[in-house]
């Protein structure tokens, strides 16, 4: 008796994705992805959770509007919980850091890195000090030594700009975590990373370079307290990652819509400009995996990828 | 003349006595033992080395606690805040209830008495099922809920079915194990005789024991609702949602204000649940039956002091409403239990035992696993330490008396709801911002946690003794102090010890998740590795801390065992 | 020749080296009232425990009803069970449970688990429980909690379920041991009342002679596990429970 709805239930929703956009001819019968699906993203809480919503609001409700299809965004608490959450399927495109965009690759095969930030390809981090320390902003990458002694605080675990970067110039620095007071603090974000130095509770920091000067330009830095020492050489930081499927899912040449819209983003039009300035951003170019070859190859170097 | 005065020079004198040399007789070793681990934990952990407090931080302890006076309670947030805590609260009820089933099952097939009814009436002791079904209860038991909610994650997806499974699977074990001992240590005469008049074994079980056995059952079930609302809270932190997920996030923004707010929200939570809980296992007669078996004995005893007849019908009405909120939890939190039996969610399991096998046990691993394991003990024998001696010193106001001031028991018991109401892992938050980081701030944080429940516990068995040595101390007109040194603290002190030693296996599995945020020990470790996507070394890991929580269980027996 | 209700053959039983019955054997023919009488400790217990079929020996045979216990399958004990209904010196009843519920245990064997479990929320068959109860003599207690009845009327409410068992024998393992005298007198005479009316046998070990002599007419004296005399009640005389009772002169 009960079959016969579901029968039609399911002749129905396959009638209506038919309307919608025609299936693939790979896949026929595929009526476990219905229509009703919706585009779900997510992004690495590197920042302010309430920001976060803001910004990723926004951008969803251009998403819908340009792909016409339900975007959604989902919150998660860490890093690490994005990438799980891009391997099993919940998500299905995330704004990643240089770091966490090589792991969920590398755990989702045919999974690719499309687009980035202007600001992306020479991205930089920050090493920030409490000014009660006396050390004096530096030039060569010899004078992290400064940092000897010091109480010092990393961001998230997982995160490139404020974690493996940082890690990676203190090491060819020739400074291993022990020669610190006490061990490393991981604040888990970039912002509370500020707070924290600011505030003294660690003297010497390290965060991502956007997210410091667009705090100074917020005014929501006390200088007199916290100065930035030192900024490292650039490289490749966030992008976003798309899996591989949803294609099934939204059709043939959604990856390629997906480009499109972010490009389209321009910063001359009020409405596009309030998300790149979220972002920190004047425009979105298109990326590659092997833009991040460094990164993994520095991520494997300490540990973070295996 | 001088005979008998050699006579009585000669006469042996019986060792002198004193009650606390009675007390801890075959316990010395014990006592002695504890001290020595403590003393190495203390060291183990850095708490005799010199820079422990990291004084550029008090400038945000204090704008911590200046928010205090000003809440935030804007209409807005406080929705949020109401939101969540239905939230927490409803995981909590979804949780409990799927314990409940495991446990009910489990604790019946891992019962003695249920596989000595099901044998042939002239066998003696049951057979290997049982240590079968008590075995396969001992693993889920042994990883906190923080960790199954991690693995479940990975293998179901975001979705609330991982939080409810989370807290379901390991409470359920307990549970089970609980509600086994409990049906083992019902009486057995009238379930016998029932037998031996020819009825079938559920029946007999069913009539002669479970009837029994339901007050301890039930004041159990109500227990571990408080516990329930403590472990909602913790997984929210690590990303359920809920109160403990919007502390984390207004913590992280450092919004002191926001926090306080949800404290509050906590706190009011946690009191109304432990108030009923309280109150429920008082009527049922049954208010020594926590966590832990105490000697029989002492509890069919404190039963009787306390012994009333429950009023049935306010305790239908309250199982009644009980039994409604649970289908009321599962519509507001929808989780999607097709997720269970996707084909999606058996290629992910597969997928992730197969990257966790085999383990990273090479030399350097083990190494670090063994270094680290012993912070870890030392972490949590540091923390039972410090909420062990701060417990007993404060059950005793915090105890319902008859005579005197009220005001130290509102006090005491107000300020140990606090403290077990915040999650431990929002402690070492909060102590990371003053102390660096390491093993330390995690003692710490533990220590102020497992305070607040052990202090309560201990104030528990404090007014459920026997008030009438008491008493008679003082109507021989002993001074209050004197009498309370002569009776109510040695009749309370090996329940109280033993609390202590078994709220230490408790706080050996929750190193973790002090670890999570950054204090040190096996969670730290294991935070790195889950971040690193490191799952050999993730499966080296768990196997350490299950090494440690065996260990930690085996002492804390061989330890309670002469104070029964 | 009847088949008799119980009989033992040459049985002995050992909880290790320890011989709580030697070679004992016996026949109890249907309708008799028997008293076991002996010391503590002399196997009156384990007597009644292999009447029972909860006991197996370790030598020799056991017929109970004409079956052998040890022969059957659980669930054809569990029939033959049925048959025999025990009142303990304890009563052996759930003390939180109401008394209806305590009676109609008597019915276990017979109903279904599904009855089982409704009738704790719903009682069935209360009028024969009622009656059960107006049996024993007290019918007002049908709803009242178990603990809240004194000794001798929780005595009445384990005879009650007896009476709902509706088996063949009772044994009765020292039913007045935990009441008062008055009340001692009353649950023998209740106890001899029933088995006459509703024909039963009746198997009762006791302390307290005085009701062997006037409440059975067939006494068996044990001592150290083995029958000393199984005589009619009225050949039994007082120097033979006198040596029954003395200490160690058997064994010196």
């Amino acid at each position: 008796m009960s079959v016969k709805p579901k029968l039609a239930l399911v002749s129905l929703a396959l009638a209506l994705a038919a309307c919608a956009a025609p299936p693939p001819a790979a896949q026929p019968a595929a009526p476990a992805q219905s229509p009703a699906r919706p585009f779900v993203i997510s992004a690495i809480p590197d920042q302010d959770p309430e920001r976060l919503n803001r910004l990723y609001g926004k951008l969803s409700d251009y998403l819908k509007a340009e792909l016409g299809v339900e975007v959604v965004y989902r919150p998660v608490t860490d890093y690490a919980a994005v990438v799980n959450a891009f391997r099993t399927g919940d998500v299905d495109m995330a704004w990643f850091g240089g770091l966490t965009g090589v792991q969920a690759r590398l755990q989702v095969d045919g999974a690719q890195a499309i687009l980035q930030r202007d600001i992306d390809e020479k991205f930089r981090s920050v090493f920030i000090a409490n000014v009660s320390t006396g050390i004096q902003p530096f030039e060569d990458i010899s004078g992290l030594q400064a940092l000897k002694g010091r109480t010092f605080t990393f961001g998230s675990e997982s995160s490139t700009s404020g974690r493996l970067m940082p890690q990676f110039f203190m090491r060819q620095a020739g400074l291993s975590l022990s020669d610190l007071r006490g061990e490393p603090g991981f604040s888990g974000s970039h912002d509370k990373t500020i707070k924290l130095v600011e505030a003294g509770s660690y003297e010497v920091g390290a965060l991502n370079e956007q997210v410091w000067e667009a705090r100074i330009k917020g005014g929501e830095v006390d200088t007199s307290k916290v100065i930035v020492i030192w900024r490292t050489p650039p490289y490749y930081d966030y992008h976003w990652v798309v899996r591989p499927d949803v294609e099934q899912k939204f059709g043939a040449g959604f990856i390629e819509r997906i480009k499109r819209a972010f490009m389209a983003l321009d910063a001359t039009n009020p409405a596009h400009k309030e998300i790149l300035d979220l972002f920190g951003a004047q425009k979105f170019i298109e990326t590659k995996n092997e833009n991040y070859a460094d990164i993994e190859a520095i991520g494997r170097e300490i540990g973070k990828i295996k | 003349m001088s005979v008998p005065s050699a006579a009585q020079r000669a006469l042996p004198l019986p060792e002198a006595f004193s009650p606390w040399r009675s007390l801890l007789r075959g316990a010395r070793l014990v006592a002695l033992l504890t001290l020595l681990a403590v003393a190495w934990a203390a060291t183990q952990t850095g708490v005799f080395r010199g820079d422990l407090i990291n004084a550029g931080g008090w400038a945000l302890v204090q704008q911590f606690f200046a928010a205090a006076l000003r809440p935030e309670l804007s209409p807005a947030f406080l929705r949020l805040t109401l939101e969540s805590t239905l939230v927490t609260f409803a995981y909590a009820v979804c949780g409990l209830a799927l314990s409940l089933v495991i446990g009910l099952a489990g604790g019946v097939l891992s019962s003695e008495v249920w596989w000595l009814v099901h044998q042939r009436p002239f066998v003696a002791r049951p057979g290997s099922p049982w240590l079968i079904a008590r075995g396969a209860l001992a693993l889920p038991r042994a990883i906190h809920e923080v960790l199954w909610g991690l693995f479940l994650v990975r293998i179901l997806g975001l979705d609330p079915l991982v939080a409810i499974l989370a807290l379901g699977i390991p409470f359920g074990a307990i549970t089970a194990k609980v509600f086994s001992e409990i049906l083992d240590e019902t009486p057995r005469d009238a379930l016998r005789a029932l037998l031996n008049s020819g009825a079938p074994p559920g029946h007999a079980l069913l009539y002669g024991l479970l009837p029994r056995a339901l007050p301890n059952l039930l004041s159990y079930t109500f227990y571990r609702l408080e516990c329930a609302i403590r472990s909602a809270t913790v997984l929210g932190v690590i990303g359920a949602g809920g109160l403990g997920y919007q502390v984390l996030l207004s913590l992280q923004s450092l919004r002191y204000g926001e926090m306080w707010t949800l404290i509050a929200a906590l706190v009011l939570l946690s009191g109304i649940t432990d108030w009923l809980s309280a109150r429920v296992r008082q009527v049922l007669g049954a208010p020594a039956r926590l966590e832990v078996n105490l000697a029989p004995g002492c509890e069919a005893q404190a039963a009787q002091l306390t012994r009333a007849t429950p009023s049935s019908r306010g305790l239908l009405a309250l199982l009644g409403l009980a039994v409604l909120v649970v289908p009321l939890a599962l519509v507001y939190l929808q989780p999607d239990f097709g997720r269970l039996v996707s084909p999606r969610t058996q290629a992910l399991l597969g997928q992730m035992l197969a990257e966790m096998f085999p383990p990273d046990l090479s030399g350097d691993q083990i190494a670090r696993l063994l270094q680290l394991s012993l912070q870890t003990l030392a972490m949590s024998i540091v923390a039972m330490a410090i909420a062990g001696l701060f417990g007993l010193a404060l059950a005793h106001p915090a105890a319902r008396r008859e005579r005197g001031p009220r005001w130290p028991y509102w006090l005491t018991r107000g300020g140990l709801l606090v403290l077990r109401a915040v999650p431990a892992p929002v402690w070492a938050l909060l102590f990371l911002f003053v102390m660096f980081p390491g093993p330390l701030p995690g003692a710490l944080a533990l220590a102020v946690h497992n305070l607040g429940i052990l202090g309560r516990l201990i104030a528990e068995a404090v007014e459920n003794v026997d008030q009438r040595p008491t008493r008679a101390l003082q109507h021989a007109g002993a001074p209050p102090l004197h009498a309370f040194f002569y009776s109510t603290l040695p009749m309370t002190i090996p329940q109280s010890l033993a609390y202590i030693f078994y709220r230490w296996e408790i706080c050996a599995r929750e190193t973790v998740i002090v670890g999570f945020v950054g204090a040190g020990g096996l969670g730290r470790l294991l935070t790195e590795q889950l971040s690193s996507f490191d799952y050999p070394g993730l499966s080296a890991t768990l196997i350490a801390l299950f090494g440690l929580t065996f260990v930690v269980d085996m002492l804390s027996t061989v330890a309670r065992r002469p104070l029964r | 020749m009847p088949e008799p209700v119980f009989e033992l053959k040459g049985v002995t039983v050992r909880y290790g080296a320890f011989a709580a019955l030697s070679k004992v054997s016996l026949r109890i023919e249907a309708g008799e009232r028997v008293a076991l009488i002996g010391p503590s400790g002399a196997g009156k217990s384990t007597l009644l425990s292999l009447l029972n079929g909860s006991l197996a020996p370790t030598e020799g045979e056991v017929r109970l009803l004409g079956q052998d216990p040890t022969r059957l399958s659980t669930r054809a004990l569990r029939r033959l069970q049925r048959q025999i209904g025990t009142v303990y010196q304890q009563f052996h009843l759930v003390p939180n449970l109401s008394v209806i519920h305590n009676v109609n245990a008597g019915h276990l064997g017979r109903w279904s688990l599904l009855q089982a479990v409704v009738s704790l929320i719903v009682p069935l068959e209360r009028s024969r429980a009622a009656r059960a109860l107006a049996e024993v003599g007290i019918a007002d207690k049908l709803y009242a909690r178990t603990d809240t009845l004194s000794g001798g009327q929780q005595q009445r409410v384990a005879i009650a379920r007896v009476l709902v068992q509706d088996p063949v024998a009772i044994l009765a393992d020292e039913p007045i041991s935990s009441v008062d005298p008055e009340r001692s007198r009353e649950i023998m005479t209740l106890l001899r009342e029933l088995c006459d009316r509703f024909d039963k046998t009746l198997v009762v070990s006791l302390h307290a002679i005085e009701y062997a002599y006037s409440h059975c007419e067939r006494m068996i004296g044990l001592r150290a596990g083995q029958v000393v005399f199984d005589l009619p009640a009225a050949q039994v005389s007082p120097q033979m429970v006198e040596a029954l009772y003395r200490i160690r002169d058997v064994d010196v």
